[in-house]
């Protein structure tokens, strides 16, 4: 080993100097140049995250955002619907797109763990909601809307989440204003129950809003914004824009 | 005849079907409480349409290397011979045709009608062979439980369990596997005569206590009893339900002695107003609000499972697997995947998990797994041991929210009590786990009330008025001999007076086969209706884990007058400092019930109560 070394040595020292720092020159240029392409290229990630309960539509908002139509219906998810690909409605224009890498992942709660490894990679979120069958279903949504809010990544890096209030095309849906209202208002009671007990029971890391005052997204610091579409009959302008807001800024 | 067939990929895109509509929505209830619940090595899923409308049987073939779902439905009293002849040939077919992004394959169409009328064929043949070579023993298979509905024709090594445990239920005790082919023969021939013959046939098969116990469409049908109840389960063996007159309770006498006359020997007034007890101020912080601190030893691969692996394998011979392992085309078969599988299965055995929850679970990950192409330089141990452990979290993670604090304050606002019921065989801890949940309630500023309805244990009652003395809360309590069912209503009643947020209610361990005793529980339960029925376990017991659990919900299903029975919504696992890391019974009792772990008990004082850390029970179990 000692002996080794002693040869590198000795035939470093025999080379002619330039040699040596021409070397050394081209060494910290590939060092430079990966790490700025890396800190570069971080910024700029395009995923989107759909997230939200089992049969809120994001199987179906998945293929309308490929394909432009959600082929022969879906089923439960059981694995993460996973694709990169430029926006079905985008494909007319012209130029250089963006492509867009969509994710969308289960919402049975046995498979939550998986929104783990998807979202230090978010550029954004979209959490889905069904408006059809919210109210049955609101503690649970707001659940899991809460879940999400605090996660260590979304607040430090302020990433932001359309709510998208899905199946608006149905008679019986309700509107944004009251599902937003709703989720609000459950969050806060979440806030005080989750605030109540201490450190094991909070799985995240962070609460929520102003102590003192009810809840209102508005007090989020990354961006909370409420939509409505319909993941069947093509309804998604709202989701599109949010989507080419992020991905090309 | 085939209702529908469907076939889509894992992550929820339907790529092509063929059928009639279907009523209720049999695929989404298949995937949510069958495949993900690693339930995939079943033989087949009952499906009952909401309402009664119709009741339907689907059977599923997995491509894994495709990552696709093939599932057939049809009417549950139709017995289709063919019908997993002909998933495995619309497999072979479809993969051919199958391209990733592709998402039309009407063209399909023809070549399924093609197999179809082979299957058909084929099945025909079949039973046309059995039948001649059978005649002279078809009389007497009348009284075969309906087993053409559980496998037809297939042979399955759950089928050999489960008829040991039919031998048990005094059916004619012959091995499973010679009597599917030939009760199906024999079925098909009456199916003409008498569609009343295969109810009933189901009818028995409905009533016979399952032991093998993997059968949560049945804990579900349980749930929807309703109208299935007259028809196919009236039919049953079960005991005859309605008592004719209600009998005044008896003292239970265990052997011959003469039955004391008074058992009641608390004294009236006189001990209420001692105060020797300590009143416990404060104790600490109860464990479960502290956090639990995991230790991250490297989860490294051990070597010891090469070795494991080696004789197995032997005969593809060491260098090829290797360069299979590092190439990665290897397509995983069942016979690479069973030394791995044997191996984690040994090692889940000595966990003490239960053996029958161990083997399910091993034939679903291989359910999973095959037909996999091998990702390069990972061996057949790795990824199968990948694959379980994946099971196990999907598994142990809770299918719906444990907040009881949430649940107590949404309680709160609709003004009435919280009530839980724990139950459970004796001696497990009830009545100490009560204490410490009444402490950590009581550490979140909620009222607390106790319930002593355990009137039969000598000391239960004083048992939990010490404790409520120590916690300075009150209690509810009517002394001994007294209708546990009654004392619950009238206690819940009294907390709605005096304001108490929850109440817990103490019942008296019972065995899980005493008939009369699983009947008074039921009537405590469904009287009262609790919120939470909480099922106390120990983390001792091994095997029987799975039978206490399985008997606890079908007599709480059983017995219940009304159609959708309450059945064990969480479990509390108790004496848990007690094992090391044999922490095994856990997941058999979350696997048999499909109840999540609410609480777990790890000491005798009040504040040794805590939450399951599911990270590091998998990490325990597959170390």
């Amino acid at each position: 080993m000692e002996k080794w070394i002693h040869q590198i040595e000795e035939w470093i020292h025999q080379q002619p100097i330039e040699q040596l720092y021409v070397a050394f020159a081209v060494l910290v240029f590939t060092f430079v140049f990966f790490g700025l392409f890396r800190i570069l290229r971080r910024s700029k990630s395009n995923t989107i995250v759909l997230v939200g309960l089992s049969g809120s539509g994001k199987t179906v908002l998945f293929y309308q955002l490929r394909d432009g139509s959600p082929h022969l219906g879906t089923v439960t998810s059981m694995e993460p619907n996973d694709g990169t690909f430029v926006l079905h409605s985008e494909l007319e224009k012209k130029g250089k797109l963006n492509p867009v890498h969509l994710i969308d992942v289960p919402g049975h709660s046995r498979l939550r763990p998986k929104l783990d490894e998807f979202l230090p990679h978010a550029a954004g979120v979209i959490f889905v909601v069904d408006s059809l069958d919210f109210l049955p279903n609101c503690r649970a949504a707001a659940e899991y809307l809460y879940d999400v809010l605090t996660k260590a990544i979304i607040v430090k890096r302020r990433i932001p989440i359309l709510i998208l209030c899905n199946k608006a095309d149905k008679v019986t849906a309700h509107s944004k204003e009251f599902i937003r209202k709703q989720l609000e208002k459950e969050i806060d009671k979440l806030r005080t129950s989750r605030s109540a007990i201490s450190t094991a029971d909070i799985t995240s890391d962070y609460t929520l809003g102003v102590p003192g005052e009810a809840f209102s997204f508005s007090h989020c610091q990354n961006k909370v914004t409420v939509a409505d579409a319909s993941g069947l009959t093509g309804e998604i302008s709202q989701v599109e824009q949010f989507i080419r807001e992020l991905v090309r800024p | 005849m085939l209702e529908q067939l469907l076939i889509f990929t894992r992550g929820g895109l339907i790529l092509w079907e063929l059928g009639n509509a279907l009523k209720g929505s049999p695929i989404d209830a298949l995937i949510r409480s069958c495949l993900l619940e690693e339930r995939s090595a079943d033989a087949a899923f009952h499906y009952d349409a909401p309402a009664g409308c119709a009741a339907y049987t689907l059977k599923w073939a997995f491509d894994n290397d495709l990552g696709l779902v093939f599932v057939a439905v049809y009417q549950r009293i139709l017995h289709l011979l063919y019908v997993d002849d002909l998933l495995a040939a619309a497999r072979r077919e479809f993969s051919r045709v199958y391209e990733p992004k592709r998402t039309s394959y009407d063209d399909f169409d023809e070549t399924f009608r093609q197999l179809q009328k082979e299957a058909e064929a084929r099945a025909e043949e079949m039973r046309r062979f059995k039948q001649a070579g059978r005649a002279p023993a078809a009389p007497g298979k009348k009284q075969v439980p309906g087993a053409a509905s559980r496998g037809s024709g297939k042979q399955r090594s759950s089928g050999g369990g489960g008829s040991g445990k039919d031998e048990s239920d005094g059916y004619p005790g012959k091995g499973r596997r010679s009597e599917n082919g030939s009760s199906n023969g024999h079925e098909n021939e009456i199916k003409p005569n008498s569609r009343a013959q295969n109810v009933v046939v189901h009818g028995k098969e409905n009533g016979a206590p399952r032991v093998d116990a993997f059968d949560v469409s049945k804990l579900q049908k349980l749930r929807s009893k309703g109208a299935k109840k007259t028809d196919t389960g009236g039919g049953g063996c079960k005991a005859a339900k309605a008592e004719p007159k209600k009998i005044a309770k008896k003292n239970r006498v265990w052997d011959d002695s003469p039955s004391e006359s008074r058992l009641d020997f608390t004294d009236p007034v006189a001990d209420r107003g001692e105060g020797p007890e300590v009143v416990v101020a404060d104790q600490g912080e109860s464990m479960m609000d502290k956090e639990e601190i995991v230790s991250s030893d490297s989860e490294g691969e051990e070597d010891e499972e090469v070795g494991n692996e080696k004789p197995g394998t032997k005969k593809k011979g060491w260098f090829s697997s290797m360069l299979q392992s590092i190439s990665g085309n290897a397509v995983l078969e069942k016979s690479d995947l069973r030394p791995a599988l044997k191996a984690l299965k040994d090692r889940l055995m000595t966990k003490n998990v239960a053996e029958e929850i161990a083997e399910k679970l091993c034939e679903s990950v291989a359910t999973s797994l095959e037909g996999k192409k091998l990702g390069s330089f990972t061996r057949v141990s790795s990824t199968v041991q990948t694959a379980m452990e994946e099971a196990l979290l999907r598994i142990l993670t809770p299918k719906r929210s444990i907040d009881i604090l949430r649940d107590v304050h949404a309680a709160k606002e609709q003004g009435r009590p919280y009530v839980v019921v724990f139950v459970g065989v004796n001696g497990v801890g009830k009545s100490t786990n009560l204490a410490k949940v009444a402490y950590w309630l009581l550490q979140h500023k909620i009222n607390v009330m106790l319930a002593a309805c355990d009137t039969f244990r000598s000391g239960a009652v004083e048992q939990l008025r010490t404790h409520a003395r120590r916690l300075q809360i009150p209690i509810f309590e009517k002394g001994y001999e007294k209708d546990p069912a009654i004392v619950a209503n009238e206690a819940i009643q009294e907390a709605k007076r005096n304001n108490s947020d929850v109440v817990l209610v103490d019942t008296a361990g019972r065995m899980q086969d005493n008939e009369p005793l699983m009947r008074a529980l039921s009537k405590l339960i469904n009287l009262n209706n609790p919120d939470l029925v909480l099922f106390v376990g120990e983390a001792l017991v091994g095997n029987d884990a799975v039978d206490q659990l399985t008997k606890f919900n079908q007599k709480l299903a059983d017995l219940s007058m009304v159609p959708n029975a309450r059945l064990i919504d969480g479990i509390l696992l108790t004496k848990f400092d007690t094992i090391d890391d044999k922490v095994g019974a856990a997941l058999s009792m979350v696997y048999v019930s499909g109840a999540p772990v609410m609480f777990v008990g790890c000491g005798q004082s009040y504040t040794d109560l805590k939450k399951l850390n599911i990270k590091s029970i998998v990490k325990t179990l597959l170390k």
